[in-house]
C-alpha cells in the first residue's frame, strides 16, 4: 500500500475493492465505498471507525504477503443488535417471569447453573469430548501431533516419527542399509547405529533395558496393507483413540504401531503380539520375556484396516 | 392454609412440578401463547377469608342457585354469594355457562345499581374470566363495554375487579384485544392511571401494549395518543423509589420493553427521558445488588436491560448524546454479570447483550471498559457456553476493533490469551470462529501481541483448530497461522 500511495485513487480502489476492505481490517462502507483516508460522519445505523490508522498498521507488512494469502476471510464488525420480543434469546427471562407470576418460584426453587463449555477434538473423525482444556491438549499432543502422513500412525515424539519415516517410507533406506549402518537407536541421546533391525533391538534391550516387544520398534512388514493406508484417514486412528482404554483383549498384528502412553516406554509394555519378522523365529525370540497376558491391552494400533482380521472392539 | 390441606408436598415433588410447569411455559412461548392470567391477591387459591371452599357441586344445585338469582329480591344476593363460592370449580363453571341466558342475567346483575349485587356479580365474572377454558372465559366478552366504563368509577375495589377481568380477557387472544382496543381500552386505562395507581393496571397495559404496538401502523392515531399520554407516565414511574413499589416498576418496565421492541419511533421515547431513567434505575439496582440483596431484584433488572438494549439499537444518535457517566453504569452491569451468573445465568447473558449494544463502535464506552478494568470480569465469564462466551468475545471484538491503543491495552491483560486459547478449542464452532476474529483484530493492529500469544502456548491452540471440521474456523485459523506465524516451527 505504501508504495502505491503516490498513485492516489487507484491504490485506494485497490484496497477498497467493491467498497470493501480487502484486508479485513476496516469495515466496509456498504453504500459508497468511501475512501478510508477521510473520516466519515456518523450516519445513523452505520457504525464507523477510523480506518486510516488501521490500514497503515495492519496493511503495512501484510500487504506484501496479502496477495499470496488471498483476501481475508474475517468478517467481524461491531454492531448493535436489536432483538424482537419473541426472540429465543429472551426465552429464559420470559419463562422466569411467568413462573413468578404463576407463583411457581418458591424458596425451594432450583437455581439454574450456567453451562460450562466443553472441548471437542476437532480432527475429522476424532470427536472426543473433554471437560477441561488440559485434557484436550494432552489428547491432541499425544494423538495428533507426530503423525506420519503416509500411513497415519501417530508417535509420541518427533524422533520416533522421523525414524519411522526413514525406515518405512524412505525408498532409499533399504538400499543404503545394505552398505552402512542405518538403523538408529531409538533412544534419542544414543547415537549408535546398526546394520540390522535385530541388532538394534538387541542393543535396545541390553543397553537401554527396553522390553522385547517395545511398541515402537516394529519392523516394516513386507506384505503390506499399505495399499489401503492411503484411504485410511485419521478416522482410523480415531478408533484407536476412542477405544484405548476400553479393550480387554487383543491379538494384533505387529505392523500396527501403537500409540503408547509415555510411561510404558520404560515399563513393561503389554505384549500386543508375537514378534514377527523376516528373521527366523528361533533367533528372534528374546531370552527374556516381558510378556503381559494377552488379556491386557492398552489399545489397538492407530490404524485400522478394513481387511484387518482382528475386529474385536 | 386451606390450599394444601389435602396434600403433603415434599421438596422433590415441588421441584418436579416446577420443572413440569417450566416445560409447559417454554412450549407455550414457542407457540406464542405465553400469557398469564391473574387473580387479585386475596383470591389466589387461598379461599376467601375463612370460608371453606366447596369441592364439588351438582348440576341440580347450580340450577337452583340460578333460579334463585333470576327470581330476584332478597334471596338473590345470598344466591349470588353461593354461586361465587362454587364458581372456582371447573365443572360448576361449565354447568353455569350452559344454562340458557345465564350470562345475560349475570351481566345484568353486574350493571345493577345495588352495589353489593354488583360486587358479587363482578366476582363471579372474575372467576369465569380466569378459567383456562375459552368457552368459559369468553362468555364474559359482552361485559367489556361496561367494564371499561366502570374503570373511571370511584370505587377502588370495584375498579380493581374490573381491571382483573379485563386483563384476563385480554390474555385470551388477539381478537379480544382488538375488540378492547376498538372499545377504547387505552383511553380508559389512561384515565384510570391518573386517578389511581394500581399494579394490576400495569400488567393489563402490558398485555395491551404487547398487541397494540404490533398494529401501530394501522392505527396511527391511537399510537400517538399512547405516546403522548401514556409513555411519559410510564417512564416517570420507572423509578426504584417510586411510591408504588417495585411491582409497579416491574410492570412499567415490561410495558416499556414491549413498546420499544415494537419499533415505535424512539425519538419520542428518548425525548421523554427514557434513557436517563433506565440508566439511573440500573445504577440504583447495581448498588442494591452490591449491598447484598439479590432476591427478586433480577425481575426488574432484565426488563429494563431489554428496554435499554433495544432502544440503543434502534437509535444510536441519541445514545451518543448521553449525559451521564459510563463508569457508573458499567459498575452496575459488572455487578449483575458476576452476581447472577450462578443463579440466573440468563440475566448475565442479557446484560452482556446490553453491553454489546453500548460498546459497539463507541470509543468512549470501550475506553471506560478498559479503564475500569472490566476485561478480567469478562474473562471470568468465558468458560460458559449458552451464548455467554460468544457475547464476551463480541465485546472483546468491539474493543479490539477500535485500533492500536485499544489492542495494546487489551493484549496486556494477563489471562487474555489463555482464555482465548480455551475458547478456540471449545466444541462450539461459533465460539471458535469469534475467537479467531478477535485474534485477527488484535494481531492486525498490534504486532507485539503475536509474540505474546506465541509465548503463552497460543500456537498449539491455533494449530489444533487448523483441522477443524467447520470450514469457517479452518479457513480463518489457516489464514492467521500463515500470516503471523509462518516462521514458527511447529
Amino acid at each position: 500500500m505504501r508504495s502505491d500511495e503516490a498513485a492516489g485513487r487507484p491504490a485506494e480502489q485497490a484496497h477498497w475493492a467493491a467498497g470493501r476492505c480487502a484486508l479485513g481490517c476496516c469495515r466496509w462502507w456498504e453504500e459508497t465505498g468511501v475512501s478510508p483516508s477521510r473520516p466519515d460522519p456518523v450516519r445513523p445505523g452505520l457504525v464507523v471507525l477510523e480506518p486510516a490508522v488501521a490500514c497503515a498498521e495492519g496493511g503495512g507488512d501484510g500487504a506484501a504477503r496479502e496477495s499470496e494469502l488471498g483476501p481475508s476471510p474475517f468478517t467481524f464488525r461491531s454492531r448493535r443488535i436489536f432483538l424482537q420480543k419473541e426472540d429465543e434469546f429472551f426465552e429464559d427471562g420470559d419463562v422466569h417471569r411467568h413462573l413468578y407470576l404463576q407463583n411457581s418460584i418458591t424458596s425451594v426453587g432450583e437455581v439454574e447453573r450456567p453451562k460450562v463449555s466443553e472441548f471437542c477434538c476437532q480432527i475429522a473423525g476424532c470427536s472426543q469430548l473433554f471437560d477441561a482444556l488440559e485434557n484436550y491438549e494432552h489428547h491432541y499432543n499425544t494423538f495428533h501431533r507426530n503423525v506420519c502422513s503416509s500411513c497415519k500412525r501417530s508417535f509420541p515424539s518427533s524422533h520416533l516419527l522421523d525414524i519411522h519415516i526413514l525406515e518405512w517410507h524412505d525408498s532409499f533406506f533399504q538400499i543404503l542399509a545394505a552398505k552402512q549402518n542405518m538403523y538408529l537407536c531409538l533412544v534419542e541421546s544414543c547415537t549408535e547405529k546398526f546394520k540390522a533391525f535385530s541388532d538394534r533391538k538387541k542393543h535396545m534391550i541390553k543397553v537401554h533395558g527396553y522390553p522385547s516387544d517395545f511398541r515402537f520398534d516394529k519392523p516394516k512388514k513386507p506384505k503390506c496393507n499399505q495399499k489401503n493406508q492411503s484411504s485410511h484417514d485419521i478416522e482410523m486412528e480415531t478408533s484407536s483413540c476412542q477405544k484405548e482404554a476400553n479393550d480387554t483383549s487383543c491379538r494384533t498384528s505387529t505392523e500396527s504401531m501403537d500409540y503408547a502412553p509415555a510411561e510404558t516406554m520404560e515399563a513393561d509394555s503389554p505384549s500386543m503380539s508375537e514378534e514377527k519378522s523376516s528373521i527366523p523365529k528361533v533367533q528372534q525370540r528374546p531370552s527374556f520375556s516381558y510378556k503381559v497376558p494377552t488379556t491386557i491391552c492398552f489399545g489397538h494400533g492407530s490404524v485400522r484396516g478394513f481387511k484387518n482380521a482382528r475386529k474385536k472392539k | 392454609m386451606i390450599r394444601n390441606r389435602n396434600r403433603v408436598c415434599g421438596v422433590e415433588e415441588i421441584k418436579a412440578k416446577r420443572r413440569q410447569h417450566e416445560r409447559a411455559l417454554r412450549k407455550a412461548r414457542k407457540e406464542k401463547q405465553l400469557v398469564s392470567k391473574r387473580l387479585p391477591r386475596g383470591l389466589q387459591g387461598d379461599g376467601e377469608d375463612v370460608e371453606i371452599r366447596e369441592t364439588s357441586v351438582t348440576q341440580e344445585e347450580i340450577f337452583q342457585l340460578y333460579q334463585r338469582i333470576q327470581r330476584g329480591s332478597d334471596d338473590r344476593l345470598a344466591a349470588l354469594c353461593s354461586l361465587r363460592r362454587v364458581l372456582h370449580l371447573k365443572e360448576a363453571q361449565q354447568i353455569f355457562v350452559r344454562f340458557e341466558n345465564s350470562i345475560r342475567v349475570l351481566n345484568g346483575l353486574f350493571t345493577s345499581n345495588l352495589a353489593s349485587v354488583q360486587l358479587q356479580a363482578a366476582q363471579c365474572l372474575l372467576k369465569l374470566s380466569h378459567s383456562d377454558d375459552p368457552s368459559v372465559s369468553l362468555v364474559c366478552l359482552p361485559a367489556t363495554p361496561y367494564l371499561l366504563t366502570y374503570l373511571s368509577g370511584q370505587s377502588a375495589k370495584f375498579t380493581e375487579l374490573c381491571l382483573y377481568i379485563l386483563g384476563n380477557l385480554a390474555a385470551e387472544n388477539e381478537a379480544v384485544r382488538s375488540q378492547l382496543l376498538v372499545q377504547g381500552v387505552i383511553q380508559a386505562l389512561s384515565v384510570c392511571l391518573q386517578v389511581s395507581h394500581l399494579m394490576e393496571l400495569w400488567w393489563r397495559l402490558r398485555l395491551i401494549c404487547c398487541h397494540k404496538c404490533c398494529r401501530r401502523r394501522k392505527q396511527e392515531r391511537r399510537s400517538s395518543f399512547l405516546e403522548a399520554s401514556l409513555t411519559p407516565r410510564l417512564i416517570r414511574l420507572l423509578d426504584l423509589d417510586s411510591e408504588f413499589g417495585m411491582q409497579t416498576t416491574v410492570e412499567c418496565a415490561w410495558c416499556l420493553h414491549y413498546i420499544v421492541s415494537s419499533g415505535v419511533s424512539s425519538e419520542c421515547m428518548i425525548s421523554q427521558g427514557l434513557i436517563s431513567q433506565a440508566v439511573k434505575l440500573l445504577i440504583a439496582l447495581g448498588r442494591t445488588v452490591d449491598s447484598g440483596t439479590t432476591d427478586g431484584v433480577e425481575l426488574l433488572i432484565y426488563p429494563v436491560a431489554r428496554c435499554l438494549g433495544n432502544l440503543i439499537a434502534s437509535d444510536e444518535q441519541l445514545w451518543c448524546k448521553r449525559q451521564f457517566h459510563d463508569s457508573d453504569l458499567l459498575q452496575a452491569l459488572s455487578v449483575f454479570l458476576r452476581g447472577f451468573l450462578q443463579s440466573r445465568p440468563f440475566v448475565t447473558r442479557e446484560c452482556l447483550w446490553l453491553l454489546n449494544n453500548l460498546s459497539a463502535g463507541d470509543r468512549q464506552f470501550c475506553s471506560a471498559i478498559l479503564c475500569h478494568n472490566l476485561v478480567p470480569v469478562f474473562l471470568q465469564l468465558i468458560p460458559f457456553s449458552g451464548g455467554i462466551n460468544t457475547l464476551v468475545l463480541m465485546l472483546l471484538g468491539n474493543v479490539a476493533e477500535l485500533g492500536l491503543e485499544y489492542c495494546e491495552k487489551l493484549q496486556q491483560q494477563t489471562g487474555l490469551f489463555p482464555a482465548l486459547c480455551s475458547t478456540l478449542s471449545t466444541a462450539d464452532p461459533e465460539a471458535a470462529r469469534m475467537t479467531l476474529e478477535v485474534l485477527n483484530l488484535i494481531f492486525s493492529y498490534c504486532q507485539q501481541a503475536c509474540a505474546r500469544f506465541a509465548n503463552q502456548n497460543g500456537i498449539l491452540a491455533l494449530e489444533m483448530v487448523q483441522y477443524h471440521s467447520n470450514d469457517e474456523v479452518r479457513v480463518r485459523a489457516n489464514f492467521l497461522m500463515d500470516r503471523y506465524f509462518a516462521d514458527q516451527d511447529v
